[in-house]
């Protein structure tokens, strides 16, 4: 790469010659902004040091005296990577976004999920409202199942040795455990 | 040039700048660093005063102060609250314009904005006058949970006060970038407690080398140490066999309870005294009556705290530091509850009228690249409340969630109901409820211009960004067809651009009335000074006058007294000129006198008298 203004050779969103923040590319990969390896298995604090990192760098704060086409490209880096954070900082979030290539959608929905399953959650749900206490055990255990299923898929994928085909069921059926959990405060 | 930092505040505003590396408040000519957020207009609806004048005559019949307008900045007049509090600050609310809260004033309408823009204009030239020449840009601060549209009127005031705005800072952070927090090590957290004279705000920081983020947020708008003093105002009527006081006798205990609040910050007891029906009532409180008095009053922040706790998803445990702002944290009992709270001693080393001012002229340093801090700090803010648009059946989608950090951008696709529709209406709406109409309406787009289809083919590209002052900007595309469409913008929080500009121009116009009304009132004090002076000597020394003199000089005295009554300065001027040349002479003929009255004799002191000259 090389920069915009300057035509120095570039690495990262801002030219360590000239101080241009270098244009910011249409629908970037989450992980590739953050400078991250495509991996589930991600700690909060990587993700958050990352963000950081390139905050410093790119905030609109450190272009306030440049001219306003930096101070436009300097604004769309930020937004790119506080929305690449807020996503990859979640485990479910991240996991999704691996699997889909999107953000998760903020309600429960997705897939079509085997009808025993779906009767499962009805029934626990149910009986959540009249005694929670009496189910939670039930849905905890269901739900640390599903996320070791989970986790399982996505280490052998991680591993080059599986596709995250199952990814996405999963995780429509830990949203919808997660509902069933809150109801069992 | 120095950046300067502005704190708009409800009550007091004050203005601050970074000198030799430190942070200082500007002060008036009387030595204060606040000046009351009051704007006073006549009648006529022409401002007065602003600052102490305007709030002294507060309550004058000749005249309306406006205070506290901070409260309705941003605010739209269908807003049921808003016609509440302007009835309860006696605001005359203009009705018909829903999309603009206006007060009406004799026969103009006067905006929030404009009042809060000559609070702007009167800081900004003190600090010119203190730094010796402009300042470059401001950074002004605002509570953390301001919504969009009253960020947009606040930049708005600062347009219209010519003010370059760098950046809006919300308080919280300002008041822990004035403390130094920013040393802090990996992920503490920093509460700051701002209670102010009428309004509750509490945030949660966290700070990470060098970098602040507001993790949450929460206030009462209607909770503040007027308050404190207006319960103690009613429990002193109330032993003075006063049960129903007018507004004067309610205003007047309200004030010497203030007075009684301050004197018990230091003192264990203090005597109120109060004027009522000419008799004079003592009344004696210790410190504890107050504090059993104002404790639930004070409780009610503690609701707010844990509602920023939850927010944040943390427990009292998990602070590390607090913060005081406002006021109102100087009472004793305040900073007991808070410490108790929070199970830390909160800091008090400065101001905590100040505190806000400070931080913002410190990243209003920052904000010029040459601060030694500005490599390593960097200020992150949040979006107070979820940014969203009305989709079928009035329901919300939302497109960014409430504490998202800023910058923060999203884009969503949305489709056409019925076959051939040509245009979409985009309705934004800012809030957490589910439903529109529960939620703060911000703006209606229209996209127009689209291609006859039939309903669900096109595919509308719905565009938010919130830039780092947290304001919105919206943009649609119709992306299949690649048309062109046109976008409308239409605020229905406050001013659109044009009226902005209207006031801007109407401003530089009453600018020059006000410069011209000034020169002919110098021009009469002036002619006056010259009438009175000739006069007295025609009294005095009436036998040096010459010739027609006498009459020549009654005849153009009279004809500059009519001059000064009426409104044309030029002519004032050209006759005063005029009576100062032609009475030359009898004046050279008075100091002649004198002198030889002196040389014949006369003592010095005499003569010096005569000539008025100091002896």
């Amino acid at each position: 790469m090389t920069c915009w203004t300057c035509n120095e050779s570039v690495q990262g969103p801002v030219c360590a010659g000239c101080g241009a923040i270098q244009p910011p590319r249409p629908d970037p990969d989450y992980f590739e902004v953050l400078g991250l390896p495509r991996r589930y298995h991600l700690g909060e604090r990587d993700v958050e040091k990352a963000w950081r990192t390139l905050s410093r760098k790119v905030h609109p704060d450190r272009f306030a005296g440049r001219r306003a086409v930096e101070r436009r490209m300097s604004l769309q880096w930020t937004a790119t990577i506080n929305e690449a954070r807020r996503v990859l900082r979640d485990p479910m979030q991240r996991a999704h976004y691996l699997a889909t290539g999107r953000a998760a959608p903020e309600e429960a929905g997705g897939p079509q999920l085997d009808p025993d399953f779906m009767e499962t959650i009805f029934e626990l749900q149910l009986e959540a409202r009249v005694d929670p206490e009496g189910v939670r055990e039930q849905v905890e255990t269901l739900r640390a199942q599903v996320e070791g299923e989970l986790d399982e898929v996505f280490s052998r994928w991680e591993e080059g040795e599986g596709p995250l085909d199952a990814a996405e069921d999963l995780l429509a059926r830990l949203r919808y455990l997660g509902t069933a959990a809150r109801l069992t405060g | 040039m120095a950046n300067i930092g502005i704190d708009l505040g409800t009550t007091h505003s004050l203005v601050a700048v970074v000198l030799s590396g430190k942070a200082r408040c500007l002060l008036d000519d009387d030595e204060r660093a606040l000046l009351p957020s009051a704007v006073r207009y006549d009648l006529e609806g022409v401002p007065q005063a602003v600052g102490w004048p305007a709030l002294e005559r507060a309550g004058e019949a000749d005249g309306i102060t406006f205070t506290s307008v901070k409260r309705f900045m941003g605010r739209s007049a269908s807003d049921g609250r808003v016609a509440e509090e302007a009835r309860r600050f006696g605001y005359d609310l203009v009705e018909d314009d829903e999309r603009v809260l206006r007060f009406r004033v004799g026969s103009r309408d006067v905006t929030p904005v404009e009042v809060s823009s000559y609070v702007l204009r009167l800081l900004h030239a003190r600090a010119e006058e203190c730094l010796f020449g402009r300042p470059g840009g401001a950074v002004i601060t605002v509570p953390a949970y301001f919504d969009d549209a009253q960020r947009q009127a606040t930049r708005d005031a600062a347009r219209l006060a010519n003010i370059d705005v760098l950046r809006l800072l919300n308080e919280p952070t300002a008041a822990a970038l004035a403390y130094g927090l920013d040393k802090a090590q990996d992920g503490e957290k920093v509460v700051v407690y701002d209670l102010g004279g009428g309004t509750f705000d509490v945030s949660i920081l966290e700070l990470d080398d060098g970098i602040f983020q507001v993790l949450s947020t929460a206030g009462d708008t209607a909770l503040g140490g007027d308050d404190f003093d207006q319960a103690l105002a009613r429990v002193l009527l109330q032993q003075a066999g006063v049960t129903e006081p007018d507004g004067l006798t309610f205003r007047r205990a309200v004030r010497a309870a203030e007075a009684a609040k301050r004197a018990l910050t230091d003192a264990e007891q203090t005597t109120i005294v109060l004027e009522h029906d000419g008799t004079r009532i003592e009344a004696g409180i210790t410190r504890a009556d107050f504090e059993r008095l104002i404790a639930p009053i004070v409780a009610r922040t503690g609701e707010a705290c844990a509602q920023a706790l939850r927010d944040a998803g943390l427990t009292p445990d998990d602070i590390d530091d607090v913060v005081l702002v406002g006021g109102s944290t100087r009472v004793p009992y305040v900073r007991r509850y808070v410490q108790e709270a929070f199970g830390k001693e909160p800091h008090i080393e400065l101001d905590p009228d100040q505190v806000v001012a400070l931080g913002a002229a410190m990243q209003a340093d920052i904000l010029t690249g040459s601060s030694e801090l500005a490599d390593d700090m960097l200020l992150l803010d949040i979006v107070p409340l979820s940014l969203g648009i009305e989709t079928m059946g009035g329901v919300v989608e939302r497109l960014i969630p409430r504490c998202s950090t800023i910058p923060a951008s999203h884009a969503q696709t949305f489709t056409t109901h019925v076959d051939g529709q040509n245009a979409v209406d985009i309705h934004i709406v800012q809030g957490e409820r589910e439903l529109v109409k529960d939620n703060r309406s911000l703006a209606r787009f229209k996209l127009t211009g689209l291609p006859s289809m039939p309903a669900g083919v096109p595919r509308v590209k719905v565009q938010f960004m919130v830039d780092a002052d947290g304001i919105l900007r919206v943009s649609a595309t119709e992306e299949l067809t690649g048309t062109v469409a046109s976008l409308e913008v239409q605020p229905s929080y406050g001013l659109s651009d044009e009226e902005i500009e209207d006031m801007l121009e109407e401003a530089i116009d009453n600018a020059e009335t006000d410069m011209d009304e000034r020169l002919l009132i110098d021009a009469r004090v002036e002619a006056e000074q010259i009438v009175h002076h000739i006069e007295k000597a025609i009294r005095d020394d009436g036998e040096l006058l010459e010739g027609d003199e006498a009459e020549r000089f009654g005849a153009l005295v009279g004809e500059l007294k009519a001059a000064m009554a009426g409104g044309d300065r030029q002519r004032i001027q050209d006759l005063s000129k005029q009576v100062d040349e032609v009475t030359a002479p009898f004046a050279q003929r008075r100091i002649e006198r004198d002198l030889e009255l002196a040389l014949s004799g006369r003592s010095t002191a005499e003569v010096s008298r005569t000539l008025g000259i100091d002896a």
